[in-house]
């Protein structure tokens, strides 16, 4: 399944599938790529800021950033 | 000569900086924004050298003021050498950053700071390697305990620009010759 970046869980953990082109630089500079797991970290997401782990460690997102990344869901 | 320190918030550039300047700072606004960014002097073997404490940025792609007003000061020190602070328990995301400022062609050394936050975390970093893929100074450092700090600046006269090209064809030599000594120790 996939979902939005915001629209992740607590607890949940996908891997990235899809950025949108504007963003991709700036989210590469975060630690995110295509092929990247990252896992919720915010308790009570909703509009953020969304904190994920990547390579184990935590990066912060806005929703602006967070709703242009596309997860497919492992958990 | 002139210093920019650049890398992510919150990795020991401020620490940097107050470690290598005296009492010579002045801190102001950038013109035309409410971004504040400090500068100071130092000595480096009798020159006079101006270091600027940028604002931290995640990438050359700006998203925000503080992080346009990084990019800007960068363009216009086309001269300028760049330290590119690391934490180096985060090494990937610092390093395309620095990637994006050797893209640009500027002379650049690494610090590869919080070293004892990465040895925590059990991650250890072989800086030699990483210095023959790149081809410019990788240093590892403990900003806060002044650990690899005079080692960073008495090897920013190693700063030069690099050629991309050059870097991904070390990192393909680094990976062969690795698993050619994993094959030899198999054998
Ligand atoms: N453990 C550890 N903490 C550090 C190190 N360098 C800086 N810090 C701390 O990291 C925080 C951010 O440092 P600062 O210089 O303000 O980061 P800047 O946003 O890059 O200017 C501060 O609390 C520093 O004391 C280091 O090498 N090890
Ligand atoms: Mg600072």
């Amino acid at each position: 399944m996939k979902k939005k970046l915001s629209e992740m869980d607590y607890g949940e953990q996908g891997t990235v599938t899809e950025i949108e082109k504007d963003l991709q630089k700036r989210v590469a500079g975060m630690g995110i790529r295509v092929g990247k797991t990252l896992r919720m970290v915010t308790k009570q997401p909703i509009k953020g800021p969304f904190d994920v782990v990547v390579d184990e460690a935590e990066t912060s997102l806005g929703l602006d950033m967070a709703g242009k990344i596309t997860v497919e869901m492992t958990k | 000569m002139k210093i920019l320190l650049m890398g992510h918030p919150n990795v020991g550039k401020s620490v940097f900086f107050n470690r290598l300047t005296g009492a010579n700072v002045t801190e102001s606004n950038y013109p035309g924004t409410t971004v504040d960014y400090t500068k100071g002097w130092m000595k480096i073997e009798g020159e006079d050298v101006e270091i600027v404490d940028v604002p931290g940025t995640f990438s050359l792609d700006p998203k925000d003021r503080a992080e346009e007003v990084a990019v800007s000061m960068l363009h216009e020190s086309r001269d300028a050498k760049v330290i590119a602070v690391i934490d180096a328990s985060k090494i990937e995301r610092g390093l395309y950053l620095a990637m994006e400022i050797i893209e640009e062609g500027y002379p650049l050394v690494i610090a590869l700071n919080m070293r004892d936050v990465a040895e925590d975390k059990n991650i250890t970093i072989d800086a030699d390697r990483l210095e023959r893929i790149l081809g410019i100074p990788v240093v590892s450092t403990v900003a806060i305990a002044g650990e690899g700090i005079k080692e960073l600046v008495s090897r920013l006269k190693e700063a030069k620009p690099v050629n991309v090209d050059d870097i991904i064809a070390n990192a393909a030599n680094a990976s062969d010759t690795e698993s050619a000594a994993d094959a030899g120790g198999a054998a």
